[in-house]
């Protein structure tokens, strides 16, 4: 009889779960198409202009490639239950001035020292949360102190350009061009409508991510890690190898991203990537993956790679200042935060 | 306390129990786990507030139903767990929420003299401002006796209070308690440990099954009478004791030691047998399941499986070479309870059933099909989440996450702890049949009964030593009750109680 009741309430919040799950994902972008047009009002009211234009739309597209890259890692290390890499953004700075730095050798050697540079970041993230569970945001921040401090002391403070660097033209054209190759060129004849080669990879990668997260033993083992770290140990799964792996899929991103920040700005520098670790976090929060893991999905993390995307054009084309950007984004993660907790709670899941 | 009673979803823990205890005596409550003990005296400690009949204290009824009223009425609980605050020091632990003023700043000196005339009342003379971390788990043990104590109760409540002592602090405790009876205290004592009762007690109440038996003076009692009306006979018939035939040695572990938990443990189990092991909390045997499936390191000693030598060096090893564990802690370390019975029931074969590194949870369906309905999960939809089912179908869920995986060797940490006995029978009978094809099943209980009826040899540890088998012919529940309860080659709280 009690079990009956029992069984009643669970189905219902069985069916309550899929359906928040549902609206979650249509939810995302939905609320994606509402910025649209909430730009194309603010056009058509005098706020803003060129928010209709196509180059606005590529800087739009350029944006969220870029984040979507970097964000889709970091939603492993989310997923894993290890909340965030805050390390982020000088893996990207890094790896982005060691590139520059070894284009001097040649291209193909500086892309090498970049994913180096990457995976040693991320293997040592690997080493410390995962085998010696230390705090991820206390370890990663440190970590990311840390890379500055190389940065700082390696290039005393200095800006290093590829042109400059680079041996031959054609090094420095193929480094330009991680930024700026066209895989598909002028589709019906619009150069506008070229598709890059960020946007390429963010794709592939939004796939392969989905993929693993949903249909290999990994990410199994991942969503088990994530929900129940102790139960995913009793049952033979290596936590710490698979809380280790997130760590490296995300530092792996991140120095994709970090090439492709520092081929668009022309210029290795300790600045590229600064932000990107806050923009990530909120988007896959957006996104509906949850902060405690195991929960949530890649596709919701694009739609809140999109969303974060859209906002920051809009008050970009506003004319809001960077620093009242921050604050906005930041009060837009609490709010977020904040429902996701409350819509956990009422359905008996009282962990946000 | 007249007719009281409470139902749990799906069991009645306590069903129409009359009980009274009068001031200056010291009554003690007796009675196996699950027999509706602790569930009585938490009534009178206001944990519940839809509790039935009547709680009457000196002669006026009393609605007891949160804490802070239980407490006005002068009722005092020591719980077998501690409930002080660790970093803090025993001061504020001792006079929590009434600590001593002067103005608005706290009055150092009374705390002080105050705390060290509580603590001296038990035979303790600390520093009042240690923090609890810094002493003994006995001197915590007396610390929390003290601290209800100075709640000046009228009725002090103490549930395995001797758990953590020494010979010599129960000792001390005993006269305490004595002095207690003798200043007029009613006092509920409540022990496995029938030496301590025969010892402590005036009158003795046992229950079983959420009854009460009897309420007699110790003078009119013997201690085979107690065990006889403790263990009773009703769960006997859920037991088939049919005999097995074993096959050959499965396991053999060789002075296998783990410093500071056990030490030169010896023993074979044969393929389809079920080895019982019995023993306190803390003698050690979680820590031996434990090593042999490579949760933590031995220290010396060999574990043979099908005679070939066998030391996993993490958990996946073990099941690899066909150790499997079931935790006691099924909601930490045995589920996860916010994944689907699906997910939980096949967590342990996602390597088994990846081509490439492609998982393919399909290939598992036709095993979660026929374990759901041999063990009769319900609600029979793999997908719903198993935090929301009932504490029997989330061990059944958990058992069957380690059959699905077919181990050669299961080691089941209390595989009924807290489960209805619906749910424990058919558990019981799948233990059974897992057996009887041939696993070998490592069956550590603190259920006297299931232990008994169950295994077909019963190894008896203590200490972190094993220091008696036990034949199926010579296991009954009083045998082993008694065994332990009257084997006097070591300190008796150490005895294990089952």
């Amino acid at each position: 009889m009690a079990d009956q009741a029992i069984a009643k309430a669970d189905a219902r919040s069985t069916a309550q779960g899929r359906f928040i799950h549902f609206v979650n994902v249509i939810g995302i972008y939905f609320a994606a198409l509402l910025f649209v047009l909430l730009g194309f009002a603010l056009q058509a009211a005098g706020v803003i202009t060129n928010f209709a234009s196509a180059q606005n739309f590529l800087n739009i597209v350029d944006n969220v490639a870029m984040l979507g890259i970097v964000a889709v890692g970091m939603s492993f290390v989310t997923y894993s239950g290890s909340m965030a890499d805050m390390s982020v953004p000088t893996t990207m700075a890094l790896s982005g001035i060691v590139a520059v730095q070894f284009l001097k050798v040649g291209f193909w050697p500086a892309i090498a020292a970049a994913f180096a540079v990457g995976l040693v970041i991320g293997l040592v993230n690997a080493v410390v949360v995962g085998r010696f569970k230390a705090n991820p945001i206390i370890w990663t921040l440190a970590i990311n102190y840390v890379c500055m401090g190389i940065i700082r002391v390696v290039w005393v403070n200095k800006q290093i350009y590829p042109d400059m660097i680079a041996s031959t033209k054609d090094v420095s054209q193929a480094f330009d061009a991680i930024y700026r190759l066209e895989v598909v060129k002028g589709l019906g004849g619009n150069p506008l409508a070229s598709l890059r080669l960020p946007l390429v990879m963010m794709v592939a990668i939004v796939i392969i991510g989905q993929i693993v997260l949903s249909r290999t033993s990994f990410g199994a083992q991942l969503k088990l890690t994530g929900s129940a770290r102790k139960a995913a140990k009793f049952t033979g799964v290596n936590v710490e190898l698979i809380t280790g792996a997130a760590f490296i899929v995300a530092a792996i991103t991140a120095t994709l991203g970090g090439l492709t920040v520092t081929s668009l700005s022309r210029v290795g520098a300790y600045y590229n990537g600064a932000g990107y670790d806050f923009r990530a976090v909120t988007a896959i929060v957006i996104g509906g993956m949850s902060l405690s893991g195991g929960r949530g999905s890649i596709i919701g993390v694009l739609g809140g790679v999109l969303i974060i995307g859209l906002i920051n054009n809009i008050m970009t084309l506003i004319g809001i200042p960077t620093l009242s950007q921050d604050m906005i984004r930041g009060a837009i993660f609490i709010t977020v935060v904040g429902i996701n907790a409350k819509s956990l709670r009422s359905l008996g899941r009282d962990d946000a | 306390m007249s007719h009281v009673g409470k139902k749990f979803p799906g069991t009645i823990a306590v069903d129409d129990v009359s009980f009274e205890v009068y001031a200056g005596e010291v009554h003690a409550l007796v009675g196996e786990n699950g027999a509706g003990k602790s569930t009585l005296m938490k009534m009178l400690a206001g944990s519940f507030d839809d509790y039935t009949g009547r709680i009457l204290i000196n002669g006026k009824e009393v609605a007891l139903h949160s804490p802070t009223v239980a407490k006005k009425y002068g009722i005092g609980m020591i719980y077998q767990e501690l409930s002080l605050a660790k970093p803090i020091s025993i001061a504020e632990n001792l006079l929590v929420g009434r600590l001593p003023k002067k103005g608005p700043f706290l009055d150092r000196k009374r705390i002080d003299s105050e705390t060290r005339s509580w603590l001296s009342r038990v035979g303790l003379d600390l520093d009042p401002n240690l923090p609890i971390e810094d002493i003994s788990p006995h001197e915590a043990q007396l610390v929390e006796i003290a601290k209800v104590l100075a709640n000046k109760p009228c009725i002090l409540v103490m549930d395995e209070p001797t758990s953590a002592l020494s010979r010599e602090e129960v000792d001390r405790l005993f006269e305490i308690i004595g002095q207690l009876k003798n200043q007029g205290l009613a006092i509920v004592y409540i022990s496995h440990h029938l030496p301590e009762i025969f010892a402590i007690a005036d009158r003795i109440t046992v229950m079983r099954d959420g009854k009460k038996v009897a309420t007699k003076d110790k003078a009119e009692m013997t201690r085979e009478e107690v065990v006889q009306m403790m263990v009773g006979h009703s769960e006997r018939e859920f037991y088939h004791g049919q005999p097995r035939a074993s096959g050959g040695e499965r396991l053999r572990v060789e002075a296998l030691t783990r410093k500071g938990f056990f030490h030169d443990v010896c023993f074979a189990a044969r393929a389809g047998e079920i080895l019982g092991i019995c023993g306190l909390a803390g003698a050690g045997r979680t820590e031996l399941a434990r090593v042999l499936v490579g949760l933590d390191r031995k220290d010396s000693g060999k574990v043979f499986l099908d005679g070939r030598e066998a030391s996993p060096r993490n958990m996946a090893a073990a099941l690899r070479l066909g150790i499997a564990y079931l935790s006691e802690d099924r909601k930490s370390e045995g589920l996860a309870l916010r994944l689907s019975i699906k997910e939980n029931v096949l967590a342990g074969l996602i390597p088994m059933h990846s081509k490439a590194g492609v998982y393919l949870p399909e290939a598992g369906s036709a095993v979660l099909e026929s374990l759901m309905r041999e063990l009769s999960i319900y609600p029979r939809d793999p997908s719903r989440t198993v935090g929301n089912l009932s504490g029997g179908n989330q061990q059944k869920v958990l058992l069957a996450k380690w059959m699905a995986c077919g181990p050669k060797v299961l080691i089941l940490d209390e595989p009924t702890r807290g489960v209805d006995i619906g749910a424990k029978m058919i558990i019981h009978a799948q233990i059974e049949r897992l057996a009887n094809e041939g696993h070998t099943i490592i069956l550590i209980s603190s259920d006297l009964p299931e232990l008994v009826g169950l295994s077909d040899r019963v190894m008896i540890m203590r200490k972190g030593h094993f220091i008696r088998e036990m034949a199926k012919e010579d296991c009954t529940e009083e045998s082993v009750l008694i065994a332990a309860n009257t084997d006097v080659a070591r300190p008796a709280q150490e005895v294990a109680h089952g």
